[in-house]
């Protein structure tokens, strides 16, 4: 997380989800206003909504996106999926899949091991042609084309499906074509995929992501089609391209036919038009959305309100603002590597102050303290004791802890984070409280390649920063990503490992690791929590990770936007399903 | 600027002339001329004494630091209110912090940009240093030697000045630094980074002074001092450092002190491009570069230093103009 404003969301793309957030309690602390609307007065349709983004997306393949915000707005513009996740503030509503281009959400067999999903009659593309059981399989089988079409979330799929390892390499080399050909099958309208273990909550990560996305085959030009769009959904793209310099303007599909989707639940498709335009930074955005003017009464955006802006963010402003609390969540990692003894981890963890570095970050609106890195929405959260307690930073204990370890004070640690003017004061304030503690802290702030840096076994840093936020709503899609070595750790000819992928902190540990092999067969959801509590209460222990916060967002939109609402299906974006403009 | 240069020149004219009429045998040097007509001017003398002003600030900031006085590093965070901006009246100004303290980390806002002023003069005054001791080297021996050395010396400012210095900087300041860090074994942080700033403003900065030397050498070099020193066999170095070096003082100190306004700004510019001093360490550069956002939210962090960066640079410029004024030599004739 390296630039606050632009990386905030670059960790999104990193890690891309959806999932429970708190919003059921609206998400909204009492000073911000209206928030969800939609629900009791349904927007008139018509008019031009505009998108003010503050970052270029990264594709408009559905094959190769992965921006959180990316994923919330194109599945309710551009990108119908089998399954969709429907807008709602309750997030137990938000978080169970609908059917959308199939019959219903999906049949399981074989302990959920196979999947099989019908397919509407109706569907079309926008260029008037039937959308087949033939697409979703081709769309699958580009998710092993992952050397050209780089970016997207299809390792999941890749590693799922039952194909030997290395046994297919997509459908441009066609290498191990009969391979996929027995993996998913079409059965007229019935698509059938085949798991080589069981994979229970499939359909969430179909809602979710994209990988299972149907795409046709005639209009594939891999890696051409980087930024070309056909669309299935209530809207599609003048042009059929994306310019990634200047955004896009949407405009109805004619083919699209509200009778087979769901609109009430899914996509109410309010305004005639989308135009999106680009920034390249957050603070003009939210310049003209103070000021309100013309067009922009109209306007919506993904960029958060920087803190320089929460004072103006008062009186009939306020009303336009809202604050709702993310699927993310920010955490330090401590290098097992280097702080080897458990106590030192420990005394850091404690000499902690979460409560300092959110005010430097905005104080509420920027986030809350976290006490776990499974975010509170998610099935499997619970408080760890490891880090509850001291959201203020307990030096005292924390020197305590140090003089038991034995080690000679100051303690010297490098603390590596990626550069922004927040971050700076942020590490400044935590620095400080660790120093108190007797730590010595030397801060090493990177720029952008913060991540491939932090990545690599032999960094001098002690600890660095990270965020994530799960994919679906499964703890699964946290703990593993983030701590099972075996997913992370690349190594060379001679075992030597040469990147540690998401695990930061070089940290391997058998029994978490069964812990999450006992997880991933577990027979039902219930007992599969459990054991993620349990190997989420194991990291806490070794302190494989130290929480810092569940970041916040703070949305501000045009006072003409009505049926403005974020939700676990947006991933807290605003969700462009029910929202509405005024002409 | 010719009208306070014939302005200086009519002043000074004057007051010399009197001197005459009362001692009448009172002679002075061209030094000392240029110095009555430097004190004859108002602008010159006020911005040299707020020259000088900053200068022994710069030099009090991290006695201060260590006596405990300033403290540009510790965090007040229960200065802040909810929005992470200064509490109270006036920007959360009192007698702990004169100047309040900033918006998030609420560190003292006085500290950190009198000990920026520091970090910034010193990068400039390095930067100069390195800019005017290449540029007249070259430039002498350009001016001096004539022929292949002054086309190739002529051909490297064109090059150096074609460069893109701007980009260069963004794109090899992390290379640079690692460079400087590994190979030379700077220390990490804003020792490597400082120097970083300093190398590049200092060897892309040099090409002004190269030409305006050479120029001046080309017709010094054949003037009859410079004639005589080679008859009687005088080497190459001995005449261009002990004959013609001598005699150009006055546009090495008139180009020195331009280059410092340049190169204040320029670390600033280069600041809010990310390269330059990193924070926590402030300089003049990045405590404006965060303090930009906040223009509106919290006036006085983003008056303080720009307010001080403007002021150094215009009390710079017009001490430079004034001392070319006064050491020019056409308005001596």
């Amino acid at each position: 997380m390296a630039k606050m404003r632009k990386r905030m969301v670059a960790l999104g793309g990193a890690t891309a989800m959806l999932m429970a957030t708190l919003a059921a309690c609206g998400g909204d602390s009492g000073s911000s206003g209206n928030n969800g609307d939609g629900n009791d007065t349904p927007s008139a349709k018509g008019g031009t909504l505009l998108y003010l983004q503050h970052f270029p997306f990264e594709s408009t393949d559905p094959q190769r996106i992965y921006y959180g915000v990316e994923l919330a707005n194109f599945r309710r513009t551009l990108y119908r999926s089998l399954v969709a996740f429907p807008f709602n503030e309750d997030p137990d509503i938000a978080n169970t899949p609908v059917p959308d281009l199939a019959t219903d959400t999906g049949t399981s067999s074989e302990g959920g091991a196979v999947w099989s999903f019908t397919l509407k009659d109706g569907i079309k593309w926008e260029d008037g042609s039937d959308i087949t059981c033939e697409d979703f399989k081709y769309g699958a089988s580009r998710a092993f084309a992952d050397d050209i079409l780089t970016g997207g979330a299809g390792f999941y799929l890749k590693g799922y499906l039952d194909i030997p390892e290395g046994g297919y390499s997509g459908p441009y080399s066609g290498k191990g074509q009969e391979n996929f050909d027995k993996a998913v099958t079409c059965d007229g309208n019935t698509i059938t995929y085949r798991f080589n273990k069981p994979w229970p909550d499939f359909p969430l990560s179909v809602a979710s992501l994209m990988a299972t996305d149907p795409y046709k085959e005639s209009f594939d030009k891999g890696d051409k089609s980087k930024f070309t769009v056909l669309s299935n959904g209530p809207y599609k793209i003048e042009g059929n391209k994306w310019n990634v310099n200047k955004g896009a303007t949407l405009v109805r599909n004619e083919e699209y036919d509200p009778s087979t989707d769901s609109p009430d639940l899914l996509r109410q498709a309010n305004p005639d038009q989308i135009d999106y335009e680009l920034y390249t930074e957050s603070e003009p955005i939210i310049e003209r959305l103070i000021a309100d003017g013309g067009d922009d009464r109209n306007a919506v955006t993904a960029a958060r309100i920087p803190p320089s802006f929460f004072s103006q963010i008062e009186g009939p402003i306020a009303d336009r603002a809202t604050l709702v609390e993310s699927p993310y969540n920010s955490y330090l990692v401590p290098n097992h590597e280097k702080l080897t003894d458990v106590k030192v981890r420990q005394a850091l963890a404690l000499a902690t102050n979460m409560n300092g570095r959110l005010q430097t970050l905005g104080g509420d609106k920027a986030g809350v303290p976290a006490y776990s890195i499974i975010n509170p929405g998610l099935p499997g959260y619970s408080e760890q004791e490891q880090f509850t307690g001291h959201d203020d930073g307990d030096p005292e204990g924390a020197k305590a802890l140090l003089e038991e370890a034995g080690v000679t004070l100051p303690y010297p640690i490098t603390f590596t984070y990626g550069q922004s003017d927040t971050n700076d004061k942020a590490a400044a304030v935590l620095a400080e409280g660790w120093e108190k503690a007797g730590f010595k802290v030397k801060l090493d702030p990177l720029a952008d390649t913060y991540y491939d840096i932090i990545s690599l076994p032999d960094k001098e840093s002690d600890v660095v920063l990270a965020g994530w936020g799960a994919d679906w709503p499964s703890a699964m899609t946290v703990l593993p990503p983030l701590f099972d070595s075996r997913a992370n750790f690349a190594t060379d000819d001679d075992g030597n490992v040469t990147n540690l992928g998401q695990d930061y902190g070089a940290y391997q540990s058998d029994e978490f690791e069964s812990l999450v092999d006992q997880a991933a067969t577990a027979p039902d959801i219930d007992t599969q929590n459990d054991l993620l509590t349990q190997a989420d209460t194991l990291l806490a222990n070794d302190v494989a990770y130290i929480p810092l916060d569940t970041t916040s967002f703070y949305w501000l939109r045009g006072s003409g936007i009505t049926g403005f609402m974020t939700d676990a299906a947006s991933s807290s974006y605003p969700d462009l399903g029910p929202i509405g403009v005024t002409q | 600027m010719t009208s306070p240069l014939q302005e200086s020149a009519l002043e000074a004219a004057e007051p010399s002339a009197g001197a005459t009429e009362i001692t009448g045998i009172a002679s002075k040097s061209p030094g000392q001329l240029a110095f009555a007509r430097f004190r004859k001017d108002k602008k010159s003398m006020v911005s040299l004494y707020i020259v000088i002003f900053y200068l022994l600030a710069a030099i009090a900031a991290p006695i201060l630091v260590k006596t405990g006085v300033l403290d540009p590093l510790t965090t007040n965070l229960h200065l802040l209110d909810a929005n992470s901006l200064p509490s109270g009246d006036w920007w959360g100004m009192s007698w702990d912090h004169p100047l309040g303290v900033e918006p998030g980390a609420g560190r003292d806002v006085l500290s950190r940009i009198w000990y920026g002023i520091t970090f910034s003069l010193v990068v400039a005054l390095s930067g100069s240093l390195i800019a005017v001791t290449v540029g007249v080297a070259l430039g002498i021996i350009a001016g001096y030697t004539g022929g292949w050395v002054d086309s190739i010396i002529g051909r490297v400012i064109d090059l150096v000045l074609a460069f893109p210095q701007t980009l260069l900087l963004l794109a090899a300041a992390p290379l640079g630094v690692a460079l400087l860090t590994e190979n030379l074994h700077v220390p990490e942080g804003p020792l490597s980074q400082g120097m970083f700033v300093v190398l590049v403003l200092g060897l892309f900065g040099w090409t002004g002074t190269a030409r305006l030397i050479r120029g001046q050498v080309l017709s010094l070099r054949e003037r009859e001092f410079i004639d005589a020193a080679r008859l009687f066999g005088a080497s190459r170095r001995r005449i261009w450092f002990k004959e013609l070096l001598p005699n150009l003082w006055a546009p090495v100190l008139v180009t020195f002190t331009l280059y410092m306004p340049a190169f204040i700004s320029a670390e600033a510019a280069l600041a809010y491009l990310g390269v330059s001093v990193r924070p926590p360490t402030p300089t003049l550069g990045n405590v404006l570069n965060d303090a930009l956002q906040y223009a509106g939210a919290d006036f006085l962090w983003f008056f303080a230093p720009a307010f001080l960066i403007a002021l150094i640079v215009v009390s710079f410029n017009l001490l430079g103009d004034g001392l070319r004024d006064a050491l020019d030599p056409k308005a001596e004739r």
